[in-house]
């Protein structure tokens, strides 16, 4: 089966004061037309510099891809030129990011800001465009478009912008859309309707949506697939419910366990913590990134890099699970 | 069991800026008659979605924010009639903990300095007697002495909470008041933040007006909980009762909306309850139900009356059509 778009092997990395630090060690992940792969992890994990590579908006210098390939059907991204990348955002895929007030023009009407990018990737006049900007302003659940289009972003709420974000990202249809912790900034009843309406625009146009987050609550309501980063580098990949019902890296395990149940009945005297933070990059070792952190660290731990390989239930980069130790 | 704090109609409003010169000043009112009780050694949750007044109604709690009216009972004594001075001595018992352990921590002094300041300023101890407990302190929240000569930046965003925990616990407080004290950290590192305070509270028989927007971790900490929404209290009552049978429409769509692992994309779940729209502006409140306009029940009686908190079944819940 071929895949949407596939990132196969990426490195990235970024010379910084430390020297060159690798932000991707070797990722690989892949979505499919209609589906939807949730990239869980912390802060520092490299989640969004996963999205930005496939976006072409690594800043470069100081960032460069130092290997792999990113395909869209078939296209190898990473040696497109500027140009055909400028053709491919917003036609071909589009990002919405966690802060809807900093990526929205404020001196633009919202109307004006998302005809803009219609008009820049369809051959319409700015007055279809407009109409057209007011009709998906109505798609994603905006009241009163007419009005709405005509407004600045400072005049909207948080959850507005978002929409107005979601509009813009959708207006050409992208076969592709990177969500980055879309609702980190929103209240719960509005991240909520956020969510059901990434689920209806997936449905209704066919999308592969990649969310971003650090919350697995997050991704059990919205993911097909799920990869788990640490450290640069995917430390388990798989469907939504093997990875949320049999989590096999410790990580991906503690990910899970540290979330305050809200069902009736469960609840935990003590959560299940994560010792310890994600280590800096540069001061990554030869051994798992991990084994600071875990509570299954063993002998080759320290000195090997473990693989992602299926043991059993489904791929995980972890000696013990390999070892059969848990 | 004996009544920490007592807050009884609790009023806050700030002044507007008027229409004209000779307009009636016009306020907003951003805490409107809330009263909760918080008996010693337990934890009262205050949840609610941003503007809905809960940390203005813990602020002007321990005034730190002004009260327009209601009363502050702490041990038994109103806070509210106190001069500053009469306040300043009160302060010993009621600390406070920042969502923001970045801005909350002065980025200029080292560590030690930080949590023995409040000390310092209390008169309490010597110099070596506040050394001495800045290093038990440090213990107590889970750091390491060597790390007491520090600055704020030279650590991660969960130990910069356990310094202000720490900072929080040197006058030995009776009450914590704790504004969303783990919304700013991974979830990983929340877990620890949550297990160090349940841990503190059991060992040090601390109390906690918890003020968060996060369900789950109200769940997880506290003993009671009061939801609150535009300034109001619309459902108080024991964890159990709230979380296992919420009452009031806002709570049951709060619980609805909050990301849960029992929800699956695979087995196609349904919200049960969806709210449309945002929370409404407290300048300008609905005339009935703050919560008429989002609500799915509403009916005309909503849109004319306020409802007010009465007892349904063990909880506490404003609504003209919450069902024991």
């Amino acid at each position: 089966m071929t895949h949407l778009l596939q990132i196969e092997d990426l490195r990235v990395t970024f010379n910084t004061r430390y020297g060159e630090v690798t932000a991707l060690d070797g990722i690989s992940m892949q979505v499919s037309e209609g589906e939807t792969l949730g990239v869980v992890g912390e802060s520092g994990c490299g989640k969004s510099i996963t999205a930005l590579s496939v976006m072409g908006l690594i800043p470069s210098p100081p960032g460069r891809i130092a290997g792999g390939a990113i395909r869209l059907n078939g296209e190898d991204l990473t040696k497109a030129s500027e140009a055909r990348m400028r053709e491919l955002r917003g036609a071909e895929m589009a990002m919405i990011f966690q802060e809807p007030m900093t990526s929205l023009n404020p001196v633009f009407t919202v109307g004006d800001q998302i005809a803009e990018a219609i008009m820049l990737h369809q051959n319409v006049s700015r007055d279809q465009a407009f109409r057209d900007a007011i009709a998906l302003l109505d798609r994603v659940g905006i009241p009163s478009p007419d009005a709405r289009a005509r407004d600045y972003p400072h005049q909207l709420s948080g959850g507005m912008r978002q929409r107005v974000m979601i509009a813009m990202a959708v207006s050409c249809r992208p076969k592709v859309l990177i969500a980055d912790e879309p609702t980190t900034a929103l209240d719960v009843t509005v991240q909520a309707q956020i969510f059901d309406l990434l689920n209806e625009i997936q449905r209704d146009f066919g999308s592969a949506i990649i969310l971003i987050t650090h919350d697995m609550g997050a991704i059990s309501e919205m993911a097909d697939r799920v990869a788990v980063m640490y450290a640069g580098r995917v430390i388990e990949e798989a469907r939504a419910d093997d990875v949320l019902d049999f989590p096999q890296h410790p990580y991906a395990r503690g990910l899970i366990s540290c979330i305050p149940a809200l069902g009736k009945g469960e609840m935990a005297e003590t959560l299940a913590e994560i010792p310890g933070v994600v280590p800096p990059l540069h001061l990554l070792g030869s051994g798992c990134a991990f084994a600071d952190r875990c509570s299954h660290r063993q002998g080759r731990c320290d000195s090997e890099q473990p693989r992602l390989i299926a043991h059993g239930h489904h791929p995980a980069a972890c000696h013990a699970v390999e070892e059969g130790r848990i | 069991m004996s009544a920490l704090l007592d807050v009884r109609n609790l009023k806050v409003r700030f002044a507007m800026p008027k229409p004209s010169l000779f307009a009636p000043q016009p306020y907003l009112e951003a805490v409107r008659g809330v009263s909760f009780t918080l008996e010693k050694g337990r934890a009262l949750g205050i949840v609610g979605e941003s503007g809905s007044g809960k940390t203005t109604a813990a602020m002007a709690t321990i005034r730190l924010v002004p009260a327009a009216g209601g009363e502050i009972l702490f041990e038994g004594d109103d806070l509210l009639p106190l001069d500053d001075e009469a306040m300043r001595a009160r302060r010993r018992d009621i600390q406070l903990i920042f969502q923001d352990p970045y801005s909350s921590l002065n980025p200029r002094a080292r560590v030690v300095d930080i949590v023995r300041e409040p000390m310092d300023l209390m008169g309490i101890g010597d110099a070596d007697s506040r050394l001495q407990r800045v290093k038990e302190l440090f213990d107590l929240v889970g750091l390491r002495p060597d790390q007491l000569n520090l600055f704020p930046h030279q650590f991660s965003g969960g130990q910069r909470q356990r310094i202000s925990i720490a900072r929080a616990l040197t006058t030995n407080p009776k009450l914590l008041v704790c504004d969303e004290p783990v919304s700013a950290l991974d979830v990983a590192i929340q877990a620890q933040i949550l297990n160090l305070l349940a841990r503190l509270k059991r060992e040090l028989g601390l109390s906690y007006l918890f003020i968060s927007h996060d369900l789950g971790v109200v769940r997880h900490l506290c003993d009671d909980v009061a939801v609150m929404y535009l300034g109001q209290i619309v459902e108080q009552a024991s964890r159990e009762a709230l979380f296992d049978s919420p009452k009031h429409p806002y709570t049951q769509a709060l619980l609805a909306a909050a990301p849960s692992l029992a929800r699956r994309k695979s087995k196609g779940y349904v919200r049960p309850l969806k709210l449309s729209g945002d929370p409404p502006s407290p300048i300008n409140p609905p005339k009935g139900c703050a919560f008429v306009e989002r609500c799915p029940m509403a009916q005309e009686v909503c849109r004319r009356e306020q409802p007010v908190l009465k007892a349904c079944g063990p909880s506490q819940v404003a609504c003209h059509f919450a069902a024991a």
